[in-house]
Parts: C-alpha cells; sequence; structure tokens
C-alpha cells in the first residue's frame, strides 16, 4: 500500500469502528432523533402560524425550517463529538490508536468521519419525520446525495473543531460548558430557524461568518429551492473551515495525551 | 520535562537484549509510564536518542510503530465493541495484509483462550478477560517487541498469573522481546531475564534478579537459642546483624548450608538451638533498598488517579 492509500484505510477503519458500534447499540441514535422532532413537531407547529417568517418561495414555515433543523441537529453531533475523545483519551483507548503506524492526520480525519456517520443518521430520521408529516421537500436522488455529503463535511469540520477545543480543554466537564456555549449562539445567529432580513443589522452581519448559515442555505438550494447559484460559495465556505479544522484537530491533538 | 522544569525521566541510559523480557521497576511517579511512552513515540524526550532495532524513534516514529505493540496502562479495547472487532479494527490500523488478517486474529483469539468470547461485547469481558484481549490486540502486527505498561494491575491472584504464563509463553515460543514495567516484585522475579529499578527519573539499578537480590545482602538466617551465650560466629560465615534477647540474625552467604554448621558450633558452646529460619532476599528488599527516597515522596495524584480508574474498570 502506499502512503495514500494507507492513509484512507485508517481514516475509513476508524469511522468503521463508529458504524460498527451504533450497529451493537443504536439507542443515543434513536434519543438523538428526539430534539429535531420537537423542533419540527412543537416548535415549527406554534410558529407556522406566525406571518412573515416564512419568505418568499417557500411554501410553509415548516419547509423552510427542516433544513435548519437538520443542520442543527448534525450541529449538535459534531460539537460534542469532543467528549468522546476525552473519553476515549481517560480510557486508554486514544493512546492505543496514537500508537498504531496509522498516520495521526488519519486519526483525526477518521474521527471526524466517524461524526459524519452519525449526522447520516441524523439526516435519514428527519427526512423520514418530514415524509411523515407531509413536509414538501425535493427528494431528487442527486440534491439527497448532495445533502449527505454536506451533512458529513458539515459534521467532520465542527467535530475537528471540538477535538481541538478538547485538547486545550482536556476535560469532559469544560467540554459539555463551551459545547453549550457555542452551540445556541451559533444556531440563533444563523438563518436555520428565522430568515436573515428578519435579523438586525449586527446580527445579520455574524450570520454571514457563521458556518451554520451556509450549510443551511446549501441544504435549502438542494432540497426546496433548487436554485443553486449560492451553492458554490456555500460549498466553498464548508470545505475551506473543514481542511482549517481538521488541520487543527490533528496538530493539537497530540496535546491530549502528554 | 515538565513545562515546569520537572523531569519525569533524568538522564536515563539502558539497553534491552533481542529476546529478553526487560523489567522497568520503581515506585508510582519513578518515570516508568514517561520512559515508555517516549521509546512508543508517544512522547518527545527533550534530549536524547532511543532506538528500537536500529530505527531511531523521533526520526522515523511511523516505521518504529510499525515494529512494536503496546499495552498502555490503562485499558485500551474498546468495550461497545466485541473482541474479534477490535483485534480487527487494529489489524487494520497496523495495515496487516487483508489475506492474512483473519487467520491471525483467530490465532491470537485462539492463543489466549477467547476463541468462545470472540463475538462477545468486551463490555461483558472479566478484567483477565479485558487484559489479555489487549496482550492479543497488540500481537495481531506480529510485533518485535512488545510494551506491557503494568499489565497485572487490579487482576486478581488467579487471572494475574494467567497473563503472566501466557508473557512468558509468548517470550519462550516466539522470541518476542517484551519491556514491562510492574509494581509486582515477584511478578518481575518470576517473569524477567534483567531489570531496572526507576527512581525519581533515574536509573537507581540494573542487572539479572539473582544479581540484585545478592546484592542487597546474603541470606539471613534467625536462630533462636536459651541457655549459654554464645560470643563469635564460626570463621568465614558471615556476620551478626542483631542479636537480642536469645534471637540473633546472622548475614550469611549460602543460607541452606549455613544452617548444620551454625547448628553444631551453638551447640558446642553450649547453647540450646530452638529454632533456625531462613530468609532470602527477594525483590522487594531490592526494591526497598533503592527505591525507599521515592516512596516517601507521593506518586502524583493523576497517577493515582489513573490507576485506580484502571483498577475500578477492570474490576466492573
Amino acid at each position: 500500500m502506499n502512503n495514500g492509500q494507507r492513509f484512507a484505510s485508517s481514516a475509513l477503519t476508524i469511522a468503521e469502528m463508529e458504524a460498527r458500534k451504533i450497529r451493537h447499540d443504536s439507542t443515543e441514535l434513536w434519543m438523538r432523533g428526539v430534539q429535531p422532532a420537537l423542533w419540527l413537531l412543537i416548535f415549527g407547529e406554534v410558529f407556522s402560524t406566525v406571518r412573515g417568517l416564512v419568505p418568499t418561495g417557500y411554501s410553509s414555515y415548516l419547509q423552510y425550517l427542516a433544513p435548519g433543523v437538520l443542520a442543527q441537529s448534525v450541529l449538535f453531533i459534531a460539537i460534542f463529538y469532543g467528549i468522546t475523545i476525552v473519553w476515549e483519551r481517560d480510557v486508554g483507548l486514544l493512546t492505543k490508536l496514537l500508537s498504531t503506524p496509522s498516520p495521526r492526520l488519519s486519526v483525526v480525519v477518521g474521527k471526524a468521519l466517524a461524526a459524519g456517520v452519525r449526522g447520516v443518521f441524523q439526516g435519514i430520521m428527519i427526512f423520514a419525520l418530514a415524509l411523515i408529516i407531509g413536509v414538501q421537500l425535493r427528494f431528487d436522488p442527486l440534491d439527497v446525495a448532495g445533502v449527505f455529503v454536506v451533512v458529513v463535511l458539515f459534521a467532520m469540520c465542527f467535530a475537528s473543531f471540538s477535538m481541538t477545543l478538547a485538547s486545550l480543554l482536556k476535560t469532559r466537564d469544560r467540554m459539555m460548558g463551551i459545547g453549550q456555549a457555542i452551540t445556541i449562539p451559533l444556531f440563533f445567529a444563523s438563518n436555520a430557524i428565522y430568515p436573515v432580513s428578519l435579523m438586525p443589522s449586527w446580527l445579520q452581519t455574524i450570520s454571514a461568518v457563521n458556518p451554520l448559515s451556509y450549510v443551511v442555505n446549501a441544504m435549502r438550494a438542494m432540497l426546496i429551492t433548487g436554485d443553486y447559484s449560492g451553492l458554490p460559495l456555500d460549498i466553498f465556505a464548508l470545505l475551506v473551515s473543514t481542511l482549517f479544522f481538521v488541520a487543527c484537530a490533528s496538530v493539537m491533538l497530540k496535546r491530549l495525551i502528554e | 520535562m515538565y513545562p515546569d522544569g520537572n523531569r519525569a525521566v533524568d538522564d536515563i541510559s539502558f539497553s534491552v537484549h533481542e529476546g529478553e523480557i526487560f523489567g522497568l521497576l520503581g515506585p508510582n511517579g519513578a518515570g516508568k509510564t514517561t520512559t515508555i511512552k517516549m521509546i512508543t513515540t508517544l512522547a518527545r524526550p527533550t534530549a536524547g536518542s532511543v532506538r528500537v532495532f536500529g530505527v531511531d524513534v523521533q526520526r522515523s516514529p511511523q516505521e518504529t510503530r510499525g515494529m512494536f505493540g503496546f499495552v498502555p496502562q490503562a485499558i485500551s479495547v474498546d468495550g461497545d465493541l466485541t473482541g474479534y472487532e477490535n483485534l480487527l479494527i487494529f489489524a487494520k490500523l497496523f495495515f496487516v495484509d487483508r489475506t492474512e488478517r483473519k487467520q491471525r486474529i483467530l490465532d491470537a483469539l485462539e492463543y489466549f483462550g477467547l476463541a468462545d468470547k470472540a463475538n462477545v461485547l468486551v463490555k461483558r469481558y472479566s478484567g483477565g478477560m479485558m487484559r489479555r484481549l489487549e496482550i492479543a490486540q497488540a500481537l495481531v502486527n506480529r510485533p518485535r517487541i512488545l510494551f506491557l505498561d503494568e499489565p497485572s494491575i487490579g487482576l486478581d491472584p488467579y487471572s494475574k498469573r494467567q497473563v503472566t504464563e501466557q508473557v512468558k509463553e509468548l517470550n519462550r515460543e516466539f522470541g518476542t522481546t517484551i519491556l514491562i514495567t510492574t509494581h509486582d516484585m515477584a511478578e518481575a522475579d518470576t517473569l524477567c531475564d534483567r531489570l531496572a529499578i526507576m527512581n525519581t527519573g533515574k536509573i537507581a539499578v540494573a542487572g539479572a534478579p539473582a544479581d540484585l537480590k545478592r546484592s542487597v545482602g546474603g541470606d539471613v538466617l534467625t536462630v533462636r537459642t536459651s541457655g549459654g551465650t554464645v560470643v563469635g560466629l564460626p570463621p568465614g560465615l558471615g556476620s551478626v546483624v542483631s542479636s537480642d534477647q536469645g534471637e540473633t540474625k546472622i548475614l550469611v552467604e549460602d543460607g541452606e548450608k549455613a544452617i548444620p554448621r551454625l547448628t553444631e558450633y551453638f551447640e558446642r558452646a553450649g547453647a540450646v538451638v530452638e529454632s533456625v529460619s531462613l530468609s532470602r532476599p527477594t525483590l522487594d528488599d531490592v526494591f526497598m533498598k533503592y527505591a525507599k527516597i521515592g516512596l516517601q515522596q507521593e506518586g502524583t495524584f493523576r497517577e493515582a488517579r489513573s490507576a485506580r480508574r484502571t483498577i475500578a474498570r477492570h474490576a466492573r
């Protein structure tokens, strides 16, 4: 095997580890589905009665909200992924992983992909729910595949960010705290649950640099509007931040075991 | 070296011969684990070099990692996967050839008596089984050298013996070089060809167990006598360590041979020998002599915590 093959093989193996764990026990996965379901069924239903929340081009608030809830639920999984890493450090698994000849970068990419695997399941659950409650989405195979690519990239991006934080903070308690402190502002300063046009101008500025907004934009383009004009920028922004955080995490990760 | 200038390991030098079992002993916080971490590329030494089979560890970390198997102190198998899966993942991470993978995993599980538990989730394993699985996992890449960081920690005597036996067997059968750290002196004595005792980041003493034991003094005979006073000892037998109310402790070269001579001498002097007991130095004595300073200064909280946690997890 050459270096590239080795890299890919290691990263996929680490993601496979996660998939196998999910296969043995999928309870957590189902529990994770509760929150987005509540957002859609309760928050979505209540706010669909509010006028002015639905921008032109959308048939209902639920339709507008569904991609936002998907992005948010993936964000929640990814941002707390660092806790898993701290836990693996605490029990000794991480030391073991880093003592294999697999390159460190592939360990980070593999772990990030593992978060992506979980994200994909969120996607499936939310799609299923959307079908059941009759949210109109364009279920074009290519678009759906595109959404899953975005989901995986987005999960990788924030899982790497979370691993970087974990390397600095080093304890699970701190990670819980910082995770909460980051997700809520990110969520509210994005276009996930309301259009940017309703925001005060300072919040609009923040939203413009918020990766979550780009992800939600991309998902809405593929699932609802079919307007791909903004898509290249969205994907580009997402790719750049993913690469940046993967690089950060792979540089920082060794601090966790020292 | 820690950022505060505290040296966990300070200027040590030792070599492990190919095919031997080498023990690294020392009190908590002596620097054993740090030493292993440096050899296994998990920590960088601030100065000096480590070579594994001629390969410079710092210069080619990836190549080094391919040559060894490592069982860290803490649990390193994933409880949420089966025994087979744990080995499979590591075989893949070690780039074991696809065609050989399955057979090697099955062999390793068989060797460690875990074949019938291969498809059981590891969280349902006992502590001893987990330890054996960890060693099996460290063997999937057929390492030339195996690092075991306190393999017997938290195990009951039976599991401990089982692990010890298997490590020994492994060394005998496949000639795998083994570097082991332990607190258990009896284990070190039966297992190791040579060992080094570390203390406060330095190597206090190194050598074969038998030589080390000899170095802390010979055998001690405790003789209980009544009636008559004994003055002196037969020439060349040894020296009196203490004498108190008819109980005399005598340091001799070879205890078993000294007993008849001593009894005869005492009885000729008019004393009645009531009992003679022989105590030979153990590695404990060697350890106490060289590790004394370190035991007074306590191990770090973090180390104690991680050791306890390991025990707790093993016990679960």
